[in-house]
């Protein structure tokens, strides 16, 4: 995608997080950050799924149980052993990647429809065993109540800030990470073989790939950031709960975002965040309580156009549009 | 006399109540274009399937360069030394051509750029030149062919496993492949080559064998073996034998 | 173990599975003639389950009378939902553009815009029919039989013989039984096959209609107890074989009957776990026939 990017694009992109760096200078509301935080925490979420699943071609609908996992190892071994959060998100983090090598063993025998079933069926026994499970030995989980971050107060440490910002540039700083590594997942190795797989797994076999071994290399890379994004997400809000974690409403939302804005792409994902968050923050703030699911029923609605009009995601028709005003540039 | 690139040792393969094949046995020997043949349902796909390791044979031995494969997973054969290529070729989509060749490149090195180096010459080999920097889903399907012929190339083989190649192409295309596989075997590659056009078989082989009903039913230079009765009988039925040799 | 206890575990089990097995038809019978997994199948049940509460709450019809309304309502929903939304992934594919996943997540789509607009006019609150025969019983020996889950359970049976004897035996049957097994070559033979889908899609969600309205006398509802009745008619639907019907009605009492012994074991909510644990066992033990290859 960056490598096949006209000048424009590039210039686009650069300049698209240019204003993403400066943008705490320029806006100072505090719930406007946090909306803006919360974005670029979906974007980063989308590009971790679309990490595996849009460049392999395969509809995971479990990625939650990375990011919930995660995110109890992180608060847990906080809470319980006073470690800091930022080990506790990469240990957190390490943990999803072994436990996706365990589910994707399993889940990557089958194809399609059914790998996107099980994945379900995977990530709700995780949520449903957590919400059942108050104490596992002599761990303190409380169920579907779940866990609150103890406040300590501003502490880089602690992983806790008074200010808005500095989380907005550490969600920041995450979705470049994931970007970089996307960009060199397409000119990797890894890169060429998930296309492959994705293309013809037979014909894949034939030139020596084994389509288990990558996809689970792939799976447990974006297991591993996912679950840097859901050890973010319960130290952004100073709570987790098995219920908004770890179930299935945050794989769906990864997913739509994704394929909306194009999976297996670079930027679909990002493009499909900034699209869609901001109507769910719209909808909710302009017309309120009374409109609860608005913004769901507007993301299936353009779910189901995205698969009928543009089945690679908006990222297509809009790079055509581009290029048509590049190309005129030109003349 | 050294021992042959490979060598099949009695494989057969059964599924349900049907013998695809039956206790086979034949070699290919190095820098040899052996043509496989026989009548539709033959076994010669399964036999296919058996060597490049998408099927396991129930009996028997696999040899390549002396060494077993028997059992080994597709990938594991082709890091061993053996392409393939499939009746249907299904070009890997959202890759250029060049991409397509280079994903086959990876098997042997992991530097991207040597693999870019030797895809290249793979397209120059291919006479791909034009179409390179192509999205694979838009060739035709000739060319779909020869790209897949590419991408097996690209992994450094010393065996070949053709799956009906010009089945679909026009006369001219049909000699365009005759050629290609010609100059392949030339760079050093041993094939093995299953076909339905006879006339291509018989200009390309060195060496045919026959499989009919899962059994070998002969072995020898091309025109001898399109002169056996056996043959015949396999292919025109036992009435046609009949009245040619009265 | 107590045999009267072992008796009604099997009665429960049994009750609960054959609904299970009546709920899951529809999309047994769109996936095997259509391919599709209908991921808005739980969703539909949901949509007739309020409209039957609906049908009660303003007009005060009893829901086994609403039935004459949500049967035809929901077959005219899912009819709509095939010719003017998924009818469109058909055309793209006859231009070879195939992507399995397609009608998973355009299905998806409409599940989203389901739950969430029932969510919006009715809003997140647990609504509930309440009838006197909800709690109605008959007694089998010294077994109680609570009425209106019997007939729900009666209704399966009856559906699926109807079903399986009109795929049989009607024109329009036969006409299904074709296109399910060949698309083109149905389209050769002159049925119009567009037409068909329509129908079948139209047929497959009108057993939820029935359904919708057979539960809610003893069935509280909510906005998102889609997704779960979904999810527990794809495990029915794996576990009885895909696009047989009376596998579906199998399927469903096993899964009944495991949840039931599961659950004297560990709580209801923790026992779909090991609903999950069967689904995914299944669908790895036997997955030839399953999946097949793409």
């Amino acid at each position: 995608m960056f490598g096949t990017a006209t000048p424009l694009e590039r210039g686009l992109i650069i300049i698209g997080f240019l204003c993403l760096l400066v943008l705490p200078f320029v806006i100072t509301n505090p719930y406007h950050i946090h909306t803006a935080t919360m974005i670029v925490y979906f974007a980063f979420m989308a590009a971790s799924w679309n990490f595996v699943c849009g460049y392999l071609g395969q509809l995971s609908l479990g990625h939650s149980v990375f990011s919930g996992v995660a995110g109890y190892v992180t608060v847990l071994m906080f809470t319980q052993l006073g470690i800091s959060p930022w080990i506790g998100m990469l240990f957190g983090g390490l943990l999803a990647a072994v436990l996706s090598v365990a589910i994707g063993s399993l889940t990557f025998r089958l194809k399609g429809p059914y790998f996107t079933l099980t994945t379900i069926a995977f990530a709700e026994i995780m949520r449903i065993w957590f919400e059942n499970t108050d104490n596992f030995i002599g761990i303190p989980l409380k169920g579907s109540e779940g866990l609150v971050v103890p406040l300590v107060g501003d502490s880089w440490w602690a992983f806790q800030f008074n200010d808005k910002t500095p989380y907005y540039y550490i969600a920041l700083g995450l979705l470049l990470m994931i970007v970089l590594a996307t960009i060199m997942l397409e000119k990797s190795k890894l890169g060429y073989y998930l296309k492959a797989i994705r293309g013809d797994q037979d014909g894949a076999e034939a030139l020596g790939i084994n389509p288990t071994k990558y996809s689970l290399i792939a799976l447990s890379i974006s297991a591993f950031f996912t679950g840097i994004g859901g050890a973010f997400f319960a130290q952004f809000f100073r709570y987790i709960n098995p219920e908004r974690n770890m179930g299935i409403d945050m794989s769906i939302d990864m997913a739509i975002m994704a394929i909306i804005g194009g999976q297996g792409t670079v930027l679909g994902p990002i493009l499909g965040a900034f699209i869609l968050h901001p109507i769910a923050e719209i909808t909710r703030t302009t017309l309120g309580g009374s409109f609860l699911g608005l913004h769901l029923v507007i993301y299936g609605t353009v779910l189901a156009l995205t698969v009928l009009y543009f089945p690679q995601g908006i990222i297509v028709p809009l790079r055509r549009i581009l290029a048509r005003i590049s190309g005129r540039a030109k003349k | 006399m050294s021992a042959p690139l490979l060598k099949i040792d009695g494989i057969s393969k059964r599924f349900g109540g049907n013998q695809a094949v039956k206790e086979t046995s034949f070699h290919v020997d190095s820098g040899e274009i052996l043509g496989l043949i026989g009548p539709n349902g033959a076994g010669k796909t399964t036999a296919f399937n058996m060597i490049a390791g998408y099927l396991e044979s129930d009996t028997g031995d696999i040899q390549l360069n002396e060494k077993s494969i028997k059992g080994k997973k597709p990938w594991d054969i082709c890091k061993a030394g053996i392409a393939r290529t499939f009746q249907l070729s299904k070009p890997f989509g959202d890759l250029s051509v060049l991409e397509n060749i280079m994903v086959g490149g990876f098997v042997r090195s992991a530097d991207r750029r040597i693999i870019e180096t030797k895809a290249r010459e793979v397209v120059v080999f291919l006479g791909m030149e034009a179409i390179i920097d192509q999205d694979a889903l838009n060739l035709t399907a000739f060319d779909r062919r020869k790209l897949e012929l590419g991408r097996a190339l690209a992994t450094e083989p010393k065996l070949l496993l053709m799956d009906e190649v010009v089945a679909g192409a026009t006369p001219n295309e049909a000699s365009e492949m005759v050629e290609l596989v010609k100059n392949i075997r030339d760079r050093g590659v041993s094939i093995l080559i299953v076909e339905h056009v006879m006339h291509v078989i018989m200009n390309l082989s060195d060496r045919v064998i026959v499989l009919d009903s899962g059994n070998l039913i002969a072995d020898g230079n091309p025109e001898e073996v399109v002169n056996d009765p056996e043959v015949m009988k396999a292919y025109f039925g036992e009435k046609y034998v009949q009245q040619q040799s009265t | 173990m107590d045999l009267l206890l072992a008796a009604h575990i099997v009665k429960n089990g049994l009750l609960i599975g054959g609904i299970y097995g009546g709920v899951a038809l529809g999309l047994s019978l769109i996936f095997g003639v259509m391919r599709i997994i209908n991921f808005a199948h739980g969703s539909l049940l949901m949509v007739a389950m309020y409209l039957a509460w609906f049908l009660w709450k303003t007009l005060g019809l009893h829901p086994y009378v609403a039935a004459f309304i949500t049967v035809p309502a929901l077959f005219g929903l899912g009819y709509l939902i095939q010719s003017q939304i998924i009818s469109h992934l058909f055309t793209r594919e006859k231009a070879l553009v195939v992507e399995p996943l397609s009608a998973l997540l355009l299905t998806a789509g409409i599940f989203l815009v389901l739950d969430n607009l029932v969510l919006m006019i009715f809003g997140p609150d647990v609504r509930a029919v309440s009838v006197d025969i909800a709690y109605a019983n008959f007694f089998i020996g010294e077994i109680p039989v609570n009425i209106p889950r019997f007939i729900a359970f009666v209704a399966s049976i009856v559906v699926a013989s109807g079903l399986s004897y009109w795929l049989k035996h009607s024109n329009m049957g036969r006409a299904i039984r074709a296109t399910a097994q060949n698309r083109d070559a149905a389209t050769m033979s002159g049925i119009n096959v567009p037409f068909i889908y329509n129908v079948t899609f139209g047929l497959g969600v009108a057993i939820l209609g029935l359904f919708g309205a057979l539960l809610v006398p003893f069935f509280s509802i909510t906005p998102t107890l889609g997704l779960s009745f979904g999810i527990k008619s794809f495990i029915v639907v794996v576990l009885g074989g895909i696009g047989s019907i009376w596998g579906c009605v199998v399927g469903g009492i096993v899964l009944g009957l495991f949840e039931a012994v599961a659950s004297q074991f560990v709580t209801a909510t923790s026992a779909a776990i090991f609903s999950f644990g069967l689904f995914i066992v299944i669908l790895l033990v036997r997955p030839k026939g399953l999946m097949g290859k793409a």
